[in-house]
């Protein structure tokens, strides 16, 4: 019987490739992204003017995703440019999270008895790692259309040119302050969303592994309810991360366009 | 006090307390969202999106506290 001593946060260390230890979080994350890409070449492959069962699924998929983003940036080709990135945040997530539900997947161990496969996102490795790129995305991607526009946004100092009399420098100065608050603003952004990610997998994995270690007869089927509830929060968070740097990205980019 | 007694009891109150505020937070939205969908059923796809984004937000107070408790429980 496990104990609340026995759960732990770290993945547990497989072997080492030179001075990188390999843990069993990152095998997974290797064995989703290579499923995700077989799949992808396989779609791709059987594609054609008349399509298959899977096409339809797959493009159902693509065209829903589609339309929220054309509804938040506005056009089909703003929409086409940013949707790369958003769709395989979401669909890297999406699979990521339920990777081990798939049947046998957690019963592969080695010889020292540790389990080969733990979901990737459970580590708050990965999430960091995604939200990185995120990060880059939704600042770069500005920075690069209009670079004095974007940094103006964060350090606004064409408020002191615009001050006629004395009454309007506090406000010139609050809006400066604004500014600079921005900053604060994109670093907690930096620190929200991978832990909204990490904090959602781990409570669900934790939850399971708590109740069906209370007692002998909870593990067969009081974990039941708990895993569906995990199941729908692993989805609802792919689906909260991809969107959430699509709405980061597109203000920030609506944000340089508009400029005055 | 023990340490490992204190370490429980702090994890405890950590994401009991912490809990309080995003519940109240998550139901209103809820409320809300679902309140404007019954007076206007057709916008209901775009509420939902929106909804779940807001409680996304409003959740990740709960989820800082969670996380929290864990490096209590776990980290120290």
């Amino acid at each position: 019987m496990s104990s609340l001593a026995d759960l732990k946060l770290a993945p547990d260390v497989l072997f080492n490739v030179g001075p990188v230890p390999v843990t069993n979080t990152m095998t997974s994350a290797f064995a989703v992204s290579i499923l995700l890409i077989i799949f992808a070449l396989f779609v791709r492959r059987n594609a054609g003017i008349v399509p298959s069962r899977l096409q339809v699924f797959v493009e159902l998929g693509i065209d829903l995703f589609m339309s929220k983003l054309v509804m938040i940036l506005g056009s089909e080709k703003e929409a086409r440019k940013y949707f790369p990135l958003i769709f395989t945040f979401f669909i890297f997530i999406l699979v990521a999270n339920q990777f081990t539900l798939i049947p046998f997947v957690q019963t592969i161990v080695t010889e020292e008895g540790l389990t080969f496969f733990k979901t990737p996102t459970a580590h708050y490795s990965l999430p960091i790692a995604l939200a990185l790129i995120a990060f880059f995305a939704w600042n770069f991607i500005p920075f690069i259309m209009a670079p004095f526009r974007f940094l103006g946004n964060f350090i606004k100092l064409g408020v002191f040119t615009r001050i006629r009399s004395i009454k309007d420098v506090p406000m010139a100065l609050l809006d400066f302050m604004l500014g600079i608050m921005d900053i604060i603003s994109e670093g907690a952004r930096l620190i929200s969303l991978p832990t909204r990610l990490f904090g959602n997998l781990v409570a669900g994995e934790l939850i399971i592994a708590i109740i069906s270690g209370l007692f002998f007869y909870t593990q067969f089927f009081v974990p039941i309810p708990m895993i569906i509830l995990s199941i729908l929060s692993g989805l609802v968070q792919a689906f909260v991360f991809a969107l959430l740097t699509l709405l980061f990205l597109s203000t920030n980019v609506r944000n340089v366009k508009n400029h005055n | 006090m023990e340490p490992a007694a204190a370490k429980l009891i702090a994890a405890g109150i950590a994401i009991g307390l912490g809990a309080i505020g995003s519940g109240i937070g998550e139901g209103l939205i809820a409320g809300r969202a679902l309140e404007a969908m019954g007076r206007n059923p057709e916008q209901s796809d775009k509420l939902l999106t929106n909804m779940i984004v807001a409680m996304a937000i409003d959740e990740s107070t709960a989820i800082y506290s969670l996380v929290v408790a864990l490096i209590i429980l776990f980290a120290f």
